[in-house]
């Protein structure tokens, strides 16, 4: 995918799109896997500074980002999970498992 | 001196079937009593009840069809059927627990961290002492098949032999099952996984014990020579009842131990 694809996707983004992946009426799989590839991606092997932001759900992106230019790839995936999950997901299950990372308790395999 | 005209047996009324049902009674109210009041005395009246009933019921179906001769063929075709429907109800009552493990396992959800094993659980290893388990339930389908050849070629010795090796085979699987319940580094409460392991397994390990009891009484009946090489039906039924068991914990092992490792 050309990052200007994906440049335009995000742009003209109203909500997730359609994913064969998950083609049934149940759709916490997705609003979860996608939960989890946001934040597998920040934490590529670097240092975890990212642990002592205060605001928890925003420099996800930005140390994401951040991570992603140093390693020189492409920094749009990490911009299209957050979407897609802030879309998808109930705002109490973000909450709670924004919570249990910083507890250390979450139970997903990052 | 009065006849039947037909080979069917008209059982003389019986005071058992009453004292089941009391006792069933009993357990379930007593079980209820424990939840809310912690007395277990209506249950331990239910469970002896339960226990006498058992005992003198059976002891009479001995008395009727051994020492009475009312075990005619249309009556142990009878017998035949109640064995095989009530082992299939049992098949059924084990489904709904292979049905609530696959339907947990199969879509994990994100408080298990959308994995199976659940995030924090680590299962027994299916190649350690689970696959011994195996070994020993098949070796004693192949011993309980070898007594009851004994027993049709009228082979006394080896019928005892070999039912007495089948009960020490499943013995030595309850042992070995015990053993591992004590040393799990998960118990009953861990979650859905523990939920699912130990129901199941220990519904399994109930029907071992029951199963080992029919073959003890079968062994002890053997010896008193209530058997013959053409009549044995209280061993048959033994010997289907642990087959089943025997397959019961195969698919246990497949999908629980190892599949859900």
């Amino acid at each position: 995918m050309m990052a200007e694809d994906i440049q335009a996707k995000l742009k003209n983004y109203k909500t997730a799109p359609f994913d064969a992946r998950f083609p049934n009426q149940n759709q916490t799989r997705n609003c979860f896997q996608n939960y989890l590839g946001m934040n597998i991606m920040w934490l590529l092997p670097v240092s975890t500074s990212w642990q002592r932001s205060p605001d928890y759900s925003k420099p996800d992106f930005h140390r994401c980002t951040k991570v992603l230019t140093a390693k020189g790839a492409d920094t749009t995936p990490c911009e299209w999970f957050r979407r897609v999950y802030k879309s998808l997901c109930p705002i109490s299950w973000i909450n709670k498992w924004n919570d249990q990372l910083e507890e250390g308790t979450f139970p997903g395999k990052i | 001196m009065a006849h039947q005209a037909h080979a069917y047996h008209m059982v003389d009324p019986s005071p058992w079937p009453l004292t089941g049902a009391t006792a069933a009674l009993l357990m379930t109210s007593g079980l209820a009593i424990w939840f809310h009041f912690h007395s277990l005395s209506l249950l331990y009246l239910g469970l002896t009840l339960l226990l006498l009933t058992m005992i003198q019921w059976w002891r009479d179906i001995i008395r009727e069809g051994t020492f009475q001769g009312h075990h005619t063929p249309p009556v142990q075709k009878g017998l035949r059927y109640g064995m095989i429907l009530f082992i299939t109800s049992e098949v059924f009552f084990f489904l709904g627990f292979f049905w609530a493990f696959y339907h947990s396992s199969l879509a994990p959800t994100p408080e298990l961290g959308g994995c199976w094993p659940p995030t924090g659980i680590n299962p027994l290893d299916p190649f350690e002492v689970p696959l011994l388990n195996t070994a020993v339930l098949l070796a004693s389908g192949v011993t309980v098949t070898w007594a009851h050849h004994s027993l049709m070629e009228g082979n006394r010795k080896e019928a005892i032999q070999a039912l007495t090796l089948t009960i020490i085979l499943g013995f030595y699987f309850t042992a070995l099952q015990a053993m591992e319940y004590y040393e799990a580094p998960f118990t009953i409460a861990d979650g859905v996984y523990g939920t699912t392991f130990f129901v199941a397994t220990g519904f399994h390990g109930l029907h071992v014990i029951i199963g080992s009891t029919f073959l003890t009484i079968c062994l002890l009946r053997q010896i008193q020579y209530h058997f013959t090489s053409e009549h044995h039906f209280g061993f048959e039924a033994a010997a289907w009842y642990w087959h089943f068991v025997d397959v019961v914990w195969l698919f246990l092992y497949v999908s629980i131990y190892w599949w859900g490792s």
